[in-house]
């Protein structure tokens, strides 16, 4: 288990430098220039000049790249070129916020797909059935920044039960959980149905039954625990999937995330702190995926990991 | 008796509509929307300076909210000697930085040594001009030398890029000023939560506001909190819900509304600039100035206020706009719309009808790009003139592009035109744009004209008001008879605030004044 849990962990470097280098790449392939985007053209061509000089910009690209590395594995993540603080500060400021959304986000996601799920199976072909599915099907469509805006519309603006923006209260996460957990309900949804459908003619639910075990007890202590396994999965890529989701939802919530200062970062070219959002993301897409893994063996006593 | 009641309804019903003047209430919080963070709050750190500038910062000089004059603020008095190259102000005496520490002519020098140190890579830097240094001959006199005369330099002096910061918090913070701000301003930092808000408190000590305020003390409310929305229906949203007080630059879409709602203070600023079409010159198809002429009295500049800009604006007849310093009126070359002499122009300079409908010569159709800023007015704007400009036969194609994409793309001249805006309150921004040795930068439309560049140069050393006047108009009418640029419009920005905030005031360039503001319950 030790030596498993260490090997996935090593698998982290190489990731990471390719993640790095491909990010690298990727905003200098970009035409833009950050030197220029921050000193908006004003500056005459010399300070333009000795500004790209004082942050590096004008060595050549592999000399850049190896002294981010060499700052990376000193723990120095850099400093923002827009706005001058440090990288690594920056995001410990706006992560939390962002993760606090996305397991709020994860939680509606939950508990909404998988009851919406087990309803329509245990109502197979009929009205639930087909209404629980056109409710996910509806999640899945609608595009999250207009179903955000209605939901900000409706009970924030008419109804005035929850803030329409910011972060200042415990009610401020519920809107933007709520819209951003929206898709990954509706997956999951579809998915607990399918699942507990096959299991649920499985033989030994009906040896279940037959032993006179009720509903329920066949229901949450049988066939959930088989039905499950891929819904976690899929949960498990769902959250790093809420993580991009995030970048659209905080812009429209005014939500202090590291999604919005991710895009904020690509608009302004601020290299060093587009690649520290994207090694934190990075970290976490690896570390969640290694969580759901180990659960499996704790959701399914045959699998084991050695 | 019949007339004697109609006097009394009338002066009751005077007494009713007359706006209520109590007495200004200390306390409470300011709650106002922005858009973004500003990248730092350390003014030689950031590209544009805004409401928290504004708030933590005092300058040299401000203008006065009517009429736009220059007056002193931490300033008291100057004068000017050697034909402008000397500039000597009197500063305000008793005057304390946020950190305590006396603000002297030492602070100034500190504060503009460190603005034009290459080190500090200060994008606010050029706006000092060709500063050669500053004395400080005693600690309330300060001596400003430049190399050659600078005529915008009152201008620059009153924007937050050159606010005076405190020489022992620059000491003590150094590359860091930002996240620790100190100022001479009517509020003092607390906190900045990137992405949620910015939090000002009241600066006690604030003895030194303008002459203008009626309140020439620390402000009346206990604090400021700027909310940071960046998405425009949730600012207003949020302003409706009145969890806002104040809403500057409302979104034009809501302005309508929220104006029909009648519950709100509003308040109408003309932008400091304006919004124009760019032609590449050195494009085979535009460098003839008879199509740039073309287009400019090919658009219907209506059109574009009233569909693209929602009636928030006014149409602008030169490149200067009206609110600008040197903004000259009536000049003989300004557009006006006349499609007929746009096609006579163009029939001038070869151009015959093709088969559907678009102007042909030697077979190259008369069709152009433009690239303009993903951002809905541009867009708006850009496709009222792709109508306006095919009802003369020219075809014009849209391409959105990020600003930083196009900031990198067109000095290379890979563009045909750009649709774009610009704001600054001294005509001297036309340096910019049109001065040929500006080619590799912000002289976008790729333009050169010795006598455009003669003109530009004498703008900046013409110390005299009248002269410096005369050079920006005979610069003006060169500019629209050449055409590089077609003027289209400049934007009026609203800011609208709720009942309860007393005495909210802003300056003719949009300043919010929170000095004489009070919130009542």
């Amino acid at each position: 288990m030790h030596r498993y849990l260490a090997q996935r962990l090593l698998q982290l470097v190489p990731v990471l430098l390719g993640v790095s280098i491909l990010v690298f790449l990727m905003i200098h392939l970009v035409p833009g220039d950050p030197a220029q985007v921050l000193l908006q053209d004003y500056g005459s061509s010399e300070q333009i000049a000795a500004f790209r000089h004082a942050l590096g910009l004008d060595r050549p690209l592999p000399v850049q790249y190896g002294t981010f590395v060499w700052r990376l594995l000193h723990g120095d993540l850099g400093r923002s070129i827009h706005s001058g603080r440090p990288v690594a500060a920056e995001i410990a400021a706006r992560l939390p916020y962002t993760l606090r959304l996305a397991a709020c986000a994860m939680a509606v996601a939950v508990a909404l797909g998988v009851a919406l799920g087990t309803l329509a199976a245990l109502h197979h072909r009929r009205f639930v059935d087909y209404g629980s599915m056109v409710v996910a099907l509806a999640g899945i469509s609608l595009p999250s920044f207009w179903f955000g805006l209605v939901l900000i519309l409706a009970f924030s603006y008419y109804l005035r039960w929850l803030p329409a923006a910011g972060a200042d209260s415990a009610a401020s996460i519920v809107l933007p959980g709520v819209t951003l957990g929206a898709e990954a309900a509706s997956i999951i949804a579809r998915l607990t149905r399918s699942s507990l459908l096959e299991i649920l003619h499985q033989e030994y639910i009906r040896t279940a039954r037959a032993k006179g075990a009720g509903a329920a007890r066949t229901i949450f202590r049988h066939a959930f625990k088989n039905a499950l396994i891929p819904v976690l999965s899929i949960a498990g890529l769902q959250f790093a999937g809420l993580l991009g989701g995030a970048v659209i939802i905080e812009t429209v919530f005014g939500w202090p995330g590291v999604g919005r200062l991710a895009i904020d970062a690509i608009f302004n070219r601020d290299l060093p702190m587009v690649q520290g959002v994207v090694l934190v993301a990075a970290v976490i897409f690896v570390v969640v995926n290694l969580m759901v893994d180990l659960l499996y063996g704790l959701l399914d006593p045959r699998i084991r990991y050695s | 008796m019949r007339l004697g009641v109609t006097v009394l309804l009338a002066v009751l019903a005077a007494s009713l509509c007359a706006p209520v003047h109590s007495a200004p209430v200390r306390g409470g919080t300011l709650n106002i929307a922005i858009d973004a963070d500003p990248p730092s709050l350390d003014p030689h750190k950031t590209p544009s300076s805004g409401i928290p500038h504004s708030l933590l910062y005092n300058t040299l000089v401000t203008v006065d909210r009517q009429t736009g004059a220059f007056i002193p603020s931490l300033a008291d008095s100057w004068t000017i000697a050697e034909g402008g190259k000397v500039i000597t102000f009197k500063l305000h005496p008793g005057v304390k930085f946020h950190d305590g520490t006396p603000f002297t002519s030492q602070a100034v020098k500190a504060t503009l040594d460190r603005l034009t140190a290459p080190a500090t890579g200060a994008p606010g830097a050029s706006w000092i001009g060709p500063l050669d240094r500053v004395e400080a001959p005693d600690d309330l006199t300060v001596r400003l030398v430049f190399k050659q005369p600078y005529a915008p330099i009152f201008s620059s002096l009153r924007i937050p890029f050159l606010a005076m910061l405190s020489p022992a918090a620059i000491a003590k913070y150094g590359k860091d000023y930002g996240q620790e701000p100190v100022g001479t301003g009517p509020f003092k930092f607390r906190q900045w939560i990137p992405g949620d808000r910015i939090a000002l408190d009241r600066n006690p000590d604030y003895a030194w506001g303008a002459k203008f305020y009626q309140n020439h003390g620390a402000p009346y409310v206990d604090s400021v909190v700027l909310h940071i929305i960046p998405d425009e229906s949730t600012r207003s949203i949020a302003f409706e819900r009145g969890d806002l007080d104040i809403l500057p630059t409302a979104p034009p879409k809501d302005v309508a509304r929220l104006r029909q709602m009648g519950r709100y203070q509003v308040f109408q600023t003309p932008d400091d600039g304006g919004l124009y079409l760019g032609l590449n010159v050195t494009k085979p198809l535009l460098s003839d100035v008879r199509v740039r002429q073309a287009l400019g009295y090919g658009i219907n500049r209506d059109e574009v206020v009233n569909y693209a800009l929602e009636r928030l604006a006014v149409p602008m007849d030169s490149p200067v706009a009206p609110t600008i310093w040197g903004y000259a009126k009536g000049l003989t070359h300004a557009f006006h719309y006349d499609p007929d002499r746009a096609r006579r122009l163009l029939t001038e300079a070869g151009w015959k009808p093709g088969p559907d409908g678009i102007l042909q010569k030697g077979g190259r159709p008369l069709a152009f790009t433009v690239w303009t800023y993903p951002r809905e007015t541009y867009v708006r704007m850009a496709v009222v003139l792709q109508t306006e400009l095919k009802k003369i036969g020219v075809r014009m194609s849209i391409e959105q592009m990020e600003v930083a994409t196009l900031l990198a793309r067109t000095p290379k001249g890979e563009h045909d035109a750009l649709l774009i805006g610009y704001g600054w309150p001294d005509a001297d921004i036309l340096y910019y744009f049109f001065h040929s040795s500006r080619m590799a930068t912000t002289n976008r439309v790729h333009f050169s004209n010795a006598e455009v560049d003669r003109l530009l140069e004498a703008g900046r050393v013409t110390v005299d008001p009248q002269k410096r006047l005369a050079v920006y108009r005979d610069l003006q009418e060169l500019l629209l008879e050449q055409a590089p640029w077609i003027p289209l419009a400049s934007q009026i920005s609203v800011t609208f605030a709720q009942s309860r905030v007393r005495d909210l005031a802003e300056d003719k360039f949009g300043t919010l004044l929170l000095d004489d503001a009070y919130l009542v319950k």
